[in-house]
């Protein structure tokens, strides 16, 4: 190998370096470097004169290897190696030496801050000193997406995506796409029906070209990286073929099994055969499996029997597909944090204490109410409700510690559906404070205290039980500092929103972090919101952090415009920094193939082999390996040796 | 109480019908009453196997030794070679099928239960005897049975055993083709980590200075790694680290070898030494106690690898030797893995 010619870039970053960092001297420093032969600072590397410098300075002195002394590799690291490109050698032989963040940042004396300064750019300097000039490896790439979670987060990324050209697989758990949308009666802050804006949407869906709708199915087993993913899906049996069925609902009239609807949150009752709601999309029919007596035409068979549509088929088996796509959309939503966990209220046993998506459905017209406002007990119509704000949200001791965010226009929004539907009850709402940051929310909750006279109370509520039939609510106004007592006809708890078990499932089968709630983690709390860390797999809604339906909508849009630039590509380009097996050390021991998170090693003859396109360099089977059999391109055992040699010297 | 015989017999009729190739034992060695290891061919020296106090090797070891004999040959055997196997040995060696260094298949492995003993050491037994030479040394139930030139002497078990079998949780070699003795699992002769806990009471400065006097003593024999099963390694990180070989990689870069550790005996690369050594034996490391038994400057090497097993079973719910289609401590990823780093 001949000796390497490198040129060093010493970046001032305007005085956020040069304050703590006598840049000179590490420019001079590093021209001693035997491998170095130019040296330069400048006041900003990564402004277009700064990058010009340095592919000058590559050209003029031939140059074949780069150390740019800077910020983070994670901001720039991609710009430089692009500019070594663009100057004609391999961008791979660029290292970034992190004298910012890692340096002037954390230091106040410039002495010490100089000699750190120059450790680490003399580091990278040995570490650039033995890169190879490797070439980007191009990836084939499937133009298909697959979208998980048929709410409005999927429904709105599956049309956006569909309509830029894009093939697109929606693959939902439950029986009927819509998800919590579809429960809800109307939305704020416009008071829009909720099933009326969605349906249309769904209908769009079913019928776009672009969209293979793939309801009662689940996502099991996810292999293969960004460009290439093949999913495995179960499509669990409806024992109903919606080709034949006509909806005539001959079937439910006939089945003998009642069971809790969970589309309307235990209110009313369904049959083991059920359509969850009318304009379900699918216009089909399921037989609940568990329900059901037993799919046997000998044990009950009263549903085949009474289909003349003969669209019953109890021989009806799970199935399951694969599907190639490029990239993958999680929209799976959130399930409201259980009413079981709330001591103080119950435990969700009191009668007449429903949650915010049970009060939905009583003021919904599609509901089991047929739009009334009746109490579950008695079907009377309350006359005092009592409203509950941040119930488990807010609450690091016990429940959850985040905001939930959209429960205090709920709640405003439900004392004002509540007043429309009763003008001549009361509507109590227990809040500690209210936060209405959005267009037209504050506006909407002022409405609702002054011109629907809802009573809002500030305080909690210490303890709720029956009594006399009704819902007696212990609580205080820290307002006036008076204890409230209230004989309510029924109490709405506005439960916290928690990420939902399908979203749990999602993250396994994906691979993807979860954050401390378990909500999915973006690459980037700013920068790169509706990324996940995994390349190729977005967030979409509230499976991402608690959010409203017009946020859901637009992280939606956002997810399905980042899919649309990555799969506009013919290729991918894929980093060639993987990792590498010497075969004479491979021992066949295999734990490099189950440390590796993108299962890109496989064993072959008893070695270890890297599937390049599959690894992500990330250096897990170097770290596990016992013999140092396998280890990273350009991340040698060689370059991280000198690296620590240069920092001791 | 184990026959011998019986343990004889097994070995004489797996070769007599050609169902091993070998049988890897113990015999009396030539030192006093101590047994020594043998890998016996013909059925005729199956009655030179023993067994009694003192057979203290893991013979896992010699599993690893005959798999780089063949390799090194070149041949594959059509034959499983058999192996007598105590409750340690055993863990060692589901450990070495965990990685793949060889298939259940090919090994026949005659599991030996310790029952209430294990294996004795020889400086408790010498201070109990009072100078007296002991000429065999087998446990029957919660004694020892001593002979000497003056008759036979009985002693509490738990007076002679080696620290390892005191506090071992697992005297039976669970992972057998056939087995003799109880399985006495679950006996407790001493707290596990006992050693351990005792060390750990210490404060973070002490603990410190007792390990850089430790390791001052070392004299980098590797006898410590010479005799672990699981250091199979054909070249150890402590010898050299090659780098991969390029057509462009010169003749000065081939021989600039890495050497993450100095092969002089100096405290710091002593403690380099034993620090990566424990760190690769995490969730390996099966408790056999014979890196302590051979270290000739008697380093208490236990309290390193029982430090790594602790943090292993308390932070990861692991038991190394535990199942051979089991997932390796070092290379598996769970989602419920404590540390927020890992995402």
């Amino acid at each position: 190998m001949t000796k390497k010619r490198t040129g060093v870039f010493v970046c001032h970053c305007g005085n956020n370096i040069a304050a703590t960092v006598d840049v000179a001297r590490v420019v001079k420093e590093m021209s001693a470097e035997e491998t170095v032969v130019y040296s330069q600072d400048y006041v900003y590397m990564c402004s277009d004169p700064g990058q010009n410098a340095v592919i000058q300075a590559i050209k003029d002195n031939q140059l074949d290897s780069v150390v740019v002394s800077c910020c983070s590799p994670s901001l720039h690291e991609k710009t430089f190696r692009d500019n070594t490109t663009r100057a004609g050698i391999s961008g791979f032989t660029c290292e970034i030496a992190n004298i910012r963040e890692q340096c002037a940042w954390v230091h106040k004396d410039r002495d010490v801050g100089t000699e750190k300064a120059i450790k680490i750019s003399r580091s990278a300097v040995r570490r650039a000193g033995r890169n190879q000039s490797l070439e980007p490896i191009a990836v084939p790439v499937t133009r298909r997406v697959m979208v998980i979670g048929g709410g409005i987060a999927g429904i709105q990324a599956s049309l956006d995506m569909a309509n830029a050209g894009l093939e697109v697989i929606l693959v939902e758990r439950q029986a009927t796409l819509g998800g919590h949308m579809l429960q809800l009666s109307e939305t704020f802050p416009t008071l829009d029906c909720s099933q009326c804006i969605l349906s249309p949407k769904m209908v769009e869906v079913s019928r776009h070209p672009k969209i293979k709708v793939m309801t009662y199915c689940e996502v099991q087993e996810v292999s293969g990286s960004v460009g290439n993913f093949k999913a495995k899906i179960l499509k669990k049996p409806t024992f109903v073929d919606p080709e034949k069925c006509n909806i005539c609902d001959d079937c439910t009239q006939v089945c003998p099994v009642v069971v809790p609807n969970e589309y309307e949150l235990g209110l009313t009752a369904r049959r083991a055969i059920y359509i969850p709601y009318a304009q379900a999309i699918p216009a089909s029919y399921t037989l609940d499996e568990e329900a059901c007596l037993g799919l046997n035409p000998i044990r009950c068979g009263k549903c085949k029997d009474a289909c003349e549509a003969d669209a019953i088929n109890y021989d009806m088996r799970p199935e399951t597909v694969v599907e190639e796509v490029g990239a993958i959309v999680v929209a799976t939503g959130f399930d409201l944090y259980p009413q079981e966990n709330i001591a103080e209220y119950g435990y969700g046993k009191v009668e007449d204490v429903l949650d915010g998506l049970q009060f939905e459905r009583l003021c919904s017209a599609s509901g089991a109410t047929s739009g009334h406002v009746l109490r579950p007990s008695d079907h009377k119509v309350p006359k005092d409700v009592v409203f509950i704000q941040c119930v488990g949200s807010r609450d690091p001791a016990q429940h959850c510690a985040y905001c939930s965010k959209i429960c205090c226009m709920y709640t405003a929004k439900h004392a004002t559906l509540y007043k429309h539907h009763v003008p001549d009850g009361r509507a109590y709402v227990f809040y500690i404070d209210i936060r209405s940051g959005g267009k037209g929310y504050e506006e909407f909750v002022q409405r609702t205290m002054e011109e629907d006279g809802a009573i809002y109370l500030r305080g909690r509520v210490s303890k709720l039980y029956r009594h006399n039939g009704k819902v007696k609510v212990l609580g205080t106004d820290t307002l006036t500092g008076q204890n409230v007592e209230i004989d309510a006809d029924m109490v709405v708890l506005a439960l916290a929103m928690q990420p939902s078990k399908g979203t749990a499932q999602a993250a396994k089968v994906l691979k993807i972090g979860r954050d401390k709630d378990g909500f999915l983690a973006e690459a980037h709390p700013k920068l790169r919101p509706v990324e996940s860390v995994t390349a190729g797999i977005f967030l979409a809604g509230a499976a991402q952090g608690p959010k409203d339906i017009p946020e859901t909508v637009a992280q939606a849009g956002a997810a399905a415009a980042k899919v649309i630039a990555l799969l506009s590509q013919a290729t991918l380009s894929h980093a060639p920094t993987v990792a590498r097996v010497r075969r004479s050390h491979c021992t066949g021991c295999e734990m490099c193939v189950t440390a590796c998170p993108y299962h890109a090693i496989r064993l072959e003859n008893g070695k270890a082999v890297v599937n390049e396109v599959l690894c992500e360099g990330c250096g897990s089977c170097t770290a596990t390996c016992l013999r140092a059999a396998i280890e990273v391109k350009n991340a040698t055992q060689m370059q991280v040796f000198e690296m620590i040699e240069a920092c001791l010297a | 109480m184990i026959d011998v015989q019986s343990i004889r017999d097994a070995a004489r009729d797996l070769l007599t019908r050609g169902e091993v190739r070998a049988v890897i034992g113990y015999r009396r060695g030539s030192r006093g009453m101590l047994a020594e290891p043998v890998t016996i061919t013909d059925p005729e020296q199956a009655d030179e196997l023993v067994w009694d106090a003192t057979c203290f090797h893991n013979l896992a070891l010699y599993l690893v030794e005959d798999r780089k004999a063949l390799a090194h040959a070149q041949r594959t055997p059509t034959l499983p070679i058999a192996i007598i196997a105590k409750g340690c040995d055993a863990r060692a060696i589901v450990v070495l099928m965990q990685e793949h260094y060889f298939k259940r298949d090919e090994v026949y492995i005659i599991g030996v239960s310790c029952e209430g003993g294990g294996v004795l050491v020889e400086y408790k037994l010498a201070r109990l005897l009072n100078g007296a030479q002991a000429l065999s040394a087998v446990f029957d139930g919660d004694e020892l049975v001593v002979t000497t030139a003056a008759g036979e002497v009985r002693l509490p078990a738990s007076e002679v055993m080696a620290d390892r079998c005191l506090e071992c949780r697992e005297p039976f070699p669970k992972e057998h083709n056939v087995a003799f003795g109880e399985d006495k699992t679950g006996r407790q002769l001493a707290a596990p980590f006992t050693a351990l806990g005792r060390f750990e009471a210490l404060s973070a400065v002490d603990r410190w200075a007792f390990w850089r006097r430790q390791f001052e003593r070392c004299i980098r024999c590797f006898a410590c790694r010479s005799v672990c099963p699981m250091c199979y390694c054909d070249e150890c990180v402590v010898d050299s680290i090659t780098f991969p070989v390029a057509p462009d990689t010169t003749a000065e870069e081939k021989a600039n070898r890495i050497r993450w550790i100095e092969r002089s005996a100096v405290r710091s690369e002593n403690i380099t030494y034993h620090m990566t050594r424990a760190m690769h034996l995490a969730g390996r490391c099966i408790d056999c106690g014979e890196c302590e038994r051979v270290c000739p400057v008697n380093i208490p090497l236990r309290l390193l690898n029982n430090k790594m097993e602790l943090e292993a079973r308390e932070r990861f719910g692991y038991e190394p030797g535990a199942s051979i289609g089991g997932p390796s401590l070092v290379a598996s990823f769970r989602d419920d893995d404590p540390g927020q780093f890992i995402r």
